[in-house]
């Protein structure tokens, strides 16, 4: 199946020991090593189902840090791994559920809030990309779904908001995980669940900046636009306000670049590309 | 003395590993050596990709370098520093098959190494990845560099720069 050189029963084999060691009890960050066999599998076989299955016989539900690695492993695969994986994905939130409802009410090292709030984005997350299966994981850039949104402006209207609504929920997400920063600790662990929110906002926020100067460019209506307009300002100086935490992350940002956005939102109405990668 | 004894070690380990002539050419030019591979080297396997049989053995031993652990972070970067000059100057085919596992590349933008003494050596493999990443997104752009290449190594040839 795959071009690549590769032997499927070994490819199993190691799969189900990247899963396990992707969760282990440390608290640390997934090892990306892990994290990235699982990702490559998926696109070797087109087919998420070994990971998922591997990942429901690992005995992780006990223990707070290890339910929370999972959850950021979970949301690294639908990310990146074959676009089958979101779609496979959708039958496992009866499990996703479970991880919320498992961990104890506050848990011992504070993970029980993180975890039940990280479970309801990747809910909210699976939800848009079933309504919407044109986007990928990462809300890559692509200039067709842009013109299908604005073709139909109530259509567009209804995307751009849905996009600003799972925003807002990456948005509160990254805040309730700064203010879990333990200052003994070295949150390696919790520093780690922002890599994936970053790289996620990121490509929401190009999204809406296209669609929305689109938009602009197509209707003669300003006025129906302004609600649209004014959440967008709000969100650009909380995104604003999130890189730049994030940038003082040593850290993160040996791992990811972190965009560093303007003081003033990008105007809607000039013929501005998508912002480029920083 | 000791890259002396790991390069012997790699001729032995071509051998009795059964690897062909070609593949030990990769090996070669993505060892743990810490000088980069050679402009030789690299146009010798770049010409090598032309001839199907090649083709393969070198994708090959590009993928088990480019898939291998931290530890041997070189490997991983000096493959991905002949993948580039292979998307240059090597057959179309490269080109084709890189485009298909693109994924293979894209999921090294985030490898991760750190050595003893706390060096960050993953950001050479990060950096290069990203970088290829968007060359193979970037279909004008990759037409271009290869159209100068060809052009820019036709004149070099001709001897007339």
């Amino acid at each position: 199946y795959p071009t690549r050189p590769v032997d499927k029963d070994k490819a199993e084999q190691e799969l189900v020991v990247n899963i396990k060691k992707a969760t282990s009890p440390e608290e640390s960050a997934p090892k990306q090593k892990h994290v990235r066999k699982c990702i490559v599998y998926t696109w070797d076989y087109h087919s998420s189902i070994a990971f998922w299955t591997g990942l429901r016989v690992q005995p992780i539900l006990s223990d707070e840090v290890q339910t929370f690695k999972a959850l950021i492993t979970v949301h690294k695969v639908i990310q990146e791994g074959h676009p089958v994986t979101i779609k496979e994905a959708h039958s496992q939130t009866g499990w996703l559920e479970t991880c919320s409802r498992t961990v104890g009410s506050d848990g011992t090292r504070g993970y029980g809030p993180l975890i039940r709030t990280y479970v309801s984005f990747i809910l909210a997350k699976l939800r848009f990309h079933r309504v919407r299966p044109e986007f990928n994981g990462l809300f890559e850039y692509e200039e067709y779904v842009t013109l299908k949104g604005i073709d139909d402006p109530n259509e567009g209207y209804e995307t751009i908001s849905d996009l600003m609504g799972l925003q807002d929920q990456i948005d509160s997400f990254q805040r309730m995980v700064f203010s879990h920063f333990r200052p003994s600790a070295n949150n390696e662990c919790r520093i780690s669940s922002l890599v994936p929110l970053v790289k996620e906002s990121w490509g929401i926020y190009r999204f809406i900046t296209s669609m929305l100067r689109a938009m602009h460019r197509r209707t003669n209506d300003m006025e129906a636009l302004e609600p649209l307009r004014s959440r967008y300002s709000s969100q650009h100086h909380n995104l604003r306000k999130f890189y730049y935490e994030c940038s003082n992350l040593k850290y993160l940002t040996g791992l990811i670049n972190v965009p560093k956005l303007g003081t003033d939102p990008p105007n809607l109405l000039d013929n501005g590309d998508a912002p480029n990668l920083p | 003395m000791a890259s002396f004894g790991k390069a012997t070690l790699r001729v032995a380990k071509n051998y009795t590993k059964g690897y062909s002539d070609v593949q030990a050419k990769v090996r070669d030019a993505t060892s743990n050596d810490p000088l980069p591979p050679s402009g030789k080297q690299m146009n010798e396997l770049a010409q090598m990709s032309y001839h199907q049989q090649d083709f393969v053995e070198i994708m090959e031993m590009l993928d088990k370098r480019l898939n291998d652990k931290g530890k041997n972070w070189r490997h991983v970067y000096k493959a991905l520093v002949v993948l580039d000059y292979l998307l240059h100057s090597g057959s179309e085919n490269v080109v084709i098959y890189f485009k298909e596992n693109i994924y293979i590349i894209k999921t090294l933008k985030e490898f991760q190494y750190v050595d003893d003494h706390e060096k960050d050596e993953g950001a050479n493999v990060r950096h290069k990845a990203k970088d290829i990443t968007n060359l193979l997104q970037d279909d004008e752009r990759l037409r271009n560099e290869r159209k100068n290449h060809t052009s820019m190594h036709g004149r070099l040839n001709d001897g007339h720069p």
